[in-house]
């Protein structure tokens, strides 16, 4: 199993420097034991998921996600021989009646219903589907093995003899956002002008003409945090934490303000505005 | 595989021991002559809104004793009293400072809960802090560096504010008008333990070394055959975790480092099928930081 851990990577560079058709992009390098598990334990798999696997090999991903850790999934595998020695695992593991293997092309197989989805493809392939696997629900879990997903940063990468990414794909916030927010202090009309880089968020806030910076932006899913300070005057002046959900073009949830037994709590909603 | 794996491991120390005598180096130069023992540290009060960042940074609570060195007129310690509920120790080389900041206590109603004192913070006795604050110039910090390691607990919490320590990778940066350091400090864990336990249901006895650069570790353990690597060694004050591949399995082990014994449970499997057990180390070999 050691040995065969270096593997993947030489036969990646083989497929890199001879590109063949669409269909044989993907060598079948199983995935040993151990990763299997660890993938599955990064993306907190459990009873409620449903987890495809993307080039599902012998099924070894799915079953053990079933067997062990009780969840759902199909996989996507264009092998047939592959096809059919994974259904007969799944039967043997007594796990057939929660796990499906379709022959599909990966990148056509509609991955709508996932909350988690495990792959161990080579780098060109995990490029290829990148633009498909932001469009999934924010807070979809992806896991990978080994390849990453070039400028879309994992948001954990754990290491135990070998490496697996954890993204989470994030909601889309780019744009502008309107609020009217009840501070003490008065009212504050703003609008927050929100740049988004996969989960990296960059924005600022105007209100009066003014532009107020955002600190410590982050986004984890639908949860959106981040800090604003309402300096308007300095009797006043405070940081706002805000932290709240996207749902679509609203966003909404809680600002703290204030510190230590005095702090408080305030609720707060904003709504996209077109550009 | 084994060859490859105890070539890197033997680079990592050395490359850490080159790191300490650079540090080593640098600290040398620092006391050499030159004017950075003479640099006055300037007294530029943190806004509210710092203070308030600190504390909070550092999640001051009421059981906390927080330090604040190169207090000025007392902000963050009063701070910390009056709307944390801990108490607080200022300490300033600047005697009008000190007599102004007992006095704001006083007006603030924590006279009882604060305590100021003129002091040199290079030679202050702060063993009893939970919490550390600093707002000072880089080489003040930098000098600060190596005593706040020495002297503070495990665990305690160190918040600096502008400027950092060089040499020790902060917990936690975070950038709200202006930059903060969290940092907790790490038990002690270089050199080497007799690690025994019953993980996978037999007793198990591994001789495990760590290498250490503050809260940075890495660590093997010597089995029969080989070395096993610790994967995912983490230090967050005196709590460890690591996990070593034995036969094909995963374990994780978790636990406590307490002086010359670590405490603690070590799991493996997965999901329903999750098993634990205990385990402890003694330590038979102590090594330096690196």
């Amino acid at each position: 199993m050691m040995s065969g851990a270096r593997f993947p990577a030489m036969i990646a560079l083989l497929v890199l420097a001879f590109p063949v058709s669409a269909e044989l992009d993907v060598p079948y390098v199983p995935t040993p034991q151990v990763v299997v598990d660890e993938m599955l334990r990064v993306a907190r798999v459990g009873p409620q998921d449903f987890v495809m696997d993307l080039g599902s090999g012998d099924g070894r991903i799915l079953i053990d996600a079933a067997r062990k850790f009780g969840a759902h999934g199909v996989g996507v595998e264009l092998d047939d021989a592959l096809l059919a020695q994974s259904i007969e695992n799944a039967q043997a593991a007594g796990v057939d009646d929660r796990v499906q293997f379709r022959k599909e092309d990966l990148f056509k197989a509609d991955l709508s219903p996932a909350t988690v989805i495990t792959m161990y493809l080579v780098p060109r392939v995990n490029e290829r589907l990148r633009p498909r696997l932001l469009t999934l629900k924010p807070g979809t879990r992806i896991v990978s093995h080994d390849f990453d997903l070039q400028d879309w940063r994992p948001d954990e990468k754990h290491t135990i003899r070998k490496n697996v990414f954890l993204w989470i794909v994030p909601a889309q916030v780019a744009g502008r956002w309107h609020a009217r927010l009840a501070l003490p202090g008065g009212a504050l009309n703003v609008d927050f002008e929100l740049k988004q880089h996969f989960q990296e968020l960059d924005g600022v806030a105007r209100a009066d003409e003014r532009i107020i910076p955002l600190w410590e932006m982050q986004i984890s899913g639908e949860r959106v945090r981040f800090v604003m300070v309402d300096g308007r005057d300095r009797e006043h002046e405070a940081s706002l934490y805000f932290e709240g959900r996207v749902h679509g073009d609203v966003m909404e949830g809680e600002i703290r303000r204030g510190v230590g037994k005095a702090e408080t709590r305030l609720p707060w909603r904003a709504a996209r505005s077109p550009l | 595989m084994p060859t490859r794996i105890r070539r890197s491991l033997r680079s990592k120390p050395m490359r850490w021991a080159a790191i300490a005598l650079c540090a080593a180096l640098a600290a040398g130069s620092g006391r050499a002559p030159g004017a950075e023992l003479d640099v006055p540290t300037p007294y530029v009060p943190s806004t509210r809104l710092n203070v308030d960042e600190m504390l909070r940074l550092a999640a001051v609570g009421p059981q906390d004793v927080v330090y604040d060195l190169g207090s000025g007129d007392g902000r963050v310690v009063i701070a910390a009293a009056r709307d944390y509920g801990a108490r607080g120790v200022g300490l300033d080389i600047d005697a009008a400072l000190v007599r102004e900041s007992r006095e704001n206590a006083r007006r603030a109603g924590v006279g009882d809960r604060t305590e100021f004192r003129q002091e040199d913070l290079l030679t202050a006795n702060i063993r009893e802090a939970s919490v550390v604050t600093l707002y000072l110039l880089p080489t003040l910090v930098r000098r600060l560096q190596e005593k706040l390691f020495a002297d503070l607990k495990p665990g305690t919490r160190i918040v600096a504010h502008e400027y950092g320590f060089p040499d020790w990778k902060p917990d936690r940066k975070i950038v709200i008008s202006k930059t903060f350091y969290l940092y907790t400090v790490p038990g002690r864990v270089a050199g080497s333990w007799r690690l025994e336990t019953s993980a996978g249901n037999r007793p198990r006895a591994y001789d495990i070394a760590f290498g250490q650069h503050y809260q940075e570790i890495k660590g093997a353990a010597r089995v029969t055959g080989g070395i096993l690597p610790a994967f995912e060694a983490r230090l967050a004050g005196e709590h460890i975790a690591f996990v070593l591949m034995d036969e094909d399995m995963t374990y994780r082990y978790e636990g406590r480092v307490q002086g010359e014994r670590m405490d603690g449970i070590v799991r493996w499997g997965y999901g329903p099928h999750l098993n634990e057990a205990a385990w402890h180390a003694t330590r038979i070999g102590v090594g330096a930081q690196g």
